[in-house]
């Protein structure tokens, strides 16, 4: 391979790459003019810097059919919105569900509580199809439940779990559900107010097609979540107690103007697209990634049978290969760019059989070519042909 | 199998460190004896003529640059592809070759990263 050139780049589930070019353009374009600190001066410049932000805000509550924009709180990703709401909602003696196809952005913020004495959590199986039974989330559920949280979409399986059902029993018990939706926003839709979800927590960089370092966290109004960081919000700079008005309730100094405009120029670009099309799309290249690996002696599979609710990720291994070296002969013979490892899931990798050393994750995005997909299938029977000697 | 704890290793004289995941701690510690002795345990022995070939080009690259070479400089530098590396060293290419030249062991999200 030509290391001038680009790989074929298979690690959209970690970040979406390349970036288009229109997002680029729009955050170079708005941030020359507009980059100042929005929300904070009174000069237009600074106004109409809030008023993208504000924008934003709008974009990302209609995107998530959240009821009011400003309970849209800017984080830097997922893990940090997760984080937000975790610590702004728990309190001692307080009890979570959540499911054992979590990312560690949920499963360390909650050890740590527990470790910490203050809560108690259970976490619900997944099934072998790598789906989880919205019965086993409803059935951990006690008095002292506080919060249901579950991955929209396993970042190792790509399964879409059954979120609407899962929330229905939450409003039933009464009990907020706390949507991950870092895998799942922008490939499949979310309706918080129709599911009854209670809060989502995104990143911007993955299938919203923004810059890393942007996220957030979405709230419906019942949700009281409590601040946990402290600072300058440009509101009620009198008084020494961080404000309680949302969205500034959340967001401690000067926020991420120029993730805030890729974000939003990401949704422009996604919305102009169609998600649906992109995620159509998405699951035939998967599909025929899928066929054509479940061809391969020696090549393992996981949860891929049916892929019909599944986002665009697909786990393998080759037996005897660590899944670090498949990784690099992927790279540096084919160049073909995968994530290896655990993938900051470690349970789900310890439910399949495949810890502690993983995986390899092939996650598409919408530049992916029926040509790439190829040249993966490729490139894998050339391994297992290989290690098979 | 690479051992689960850390250990100090007398190699030459001198106490060597290595991590839970039999990795030098200190990588100017690696000497020939000691990637003769880490050889002979993964099942090596002796090093051939691209064994050591591979050990000396990462040994002089990290010389050079300060740090370990990608997997493409090592691949551009020694003529050996991932796949054949990967099947001349038991363990592979970071456990087997990597680990033999006493290199650091790279960070990703496998169990060795995430101290389990």
């Amino acid at each position: 391979m030509d290391r001038a050139s680009q790989p074929i780049y298979l690690d959209n589930a970690a970040t979406t790459f390349p970036k288009p070019r229109e997002v680029l353009a729009q955050m170079i374009e708005a941030y020359t003019r507009l980059g100042v600190s929005p929300g904070r001066g009174s000069y237009d410049l600074a106004v109409e810097a809030e008023e993208l932000v504000q924008q934003c805000r709008k974009k990302v509550a209609s995107f998530f059919g959240a009821p009011d924009p400003d309970r849209v709180v800017f984080a830097n990703n997922a893990t940090d919105a997760l984080n937000l709401a975790i610590q702004g909602l728990l309190e001692a003696g307080d009890h979570v569900v959540a499911t054992r196809l979590e990312h560690n952005s949920v499963l360390r913020p909650l050890y740590h509580l527990q470790q910490s004495g203050l809560i108690e959590y259970d976490l619900a199986p997944f099934a072998e199809d790598g789906f989880v039974d919205p019965s086993d989330v409803a059935e951990l559920i006690r008095p002292a439940t506080r919060l249901v949280i579950v991955s929209h979409a396993s970042n190792v399986l790509g399964t879409i779990q059954p979120i609407s059902e899962i929330a229905r029993l939450c409003v039933e018990r009464g009990v907020p559900l706390i949507v991950d939706a870092a895998q799942s926003a922008g490939q499949v839709p979310i309706d918080m107010d129709a599911w009854g979800v209670s809060a989502v927590a995104f990143t911007g960089h993955k299938s919203l097609y923004g810059p890393t370092g942007i996220g957030g966290l979405v709230i419906t109004p019942s949700l009281d979540v409590r601040t946990t960081r402290f600072g300058g919000t440009g509101i009620e700079s009198m008084s020494l107690i961080h404000t309680q008005t949302f969205p500034h309730r959340l967001e401690a100094g000067t926020i991420n103007l120029l993730g805030i405009i890729g974000l939003s120029g990401g949704l422009d670009y996604l919305l102009a697209k169609g998600m649906d099309s992109i995620h159509r799309r998405g699951v035939e290249l998967l599909t025929r990634l899928r066929d054509g690996l479940s061809e391969l002696e020696g090549v393992d599979l996981y949860c891929a049978q049916d892929l019909s609710d599944h986002v665009a990720v697909l786990t393998a291994n080759v037996p005897g290969l660590e899944p670090e070296d498949l990784g690099a002969i992927l790279d540096v013979d084919f160049g073909i760019a995968v994530r290896t490892g655990l993938h900051c899931a470690p349970l789900v990798h310890e439910d399949l059989g495949t810890s502690p050393n993983g995986g390899v994750r092939f996650s598409l995005g919408c530049f992916n070519t029926v040509e790439d997909i190829d040249t993966a299938i490729e490139a894998m029977a050339s391994i297992s042909k290989h290690k098979k000697r | 199998m690479i051992e689960a704890k850390e250990s100090i290793r007398l190699v030459a004289g001198k106490e060597v460190a290595l991590d839970r995941n039999g990795f030098l701690k200190d990588p100017s510690m690696w000497s020939e004896e000691l990637a003769v002795i880490l050889a002979r345990e993964a099942g090596l022995d002796p090093l051939s003529e691209s064994h050591w070939r591979v050990l000396r080009f990462m040994r002089r690259y990290y010389a050079e640059q300060g740090r370990a070479p990608l997997n493409h400089e090592i691949k551009s530098g020694t003529g050996f592809s991932m796949m054949d590396l990967e099947s001349i060293f038991p363990g592979g290419i970071k456990d087997g070759a990597r680990r033999l030249a006493g290199m650091p062991g790279l960070k990703g999200c496998g169990g060795a990263s995430m101290g389990l």
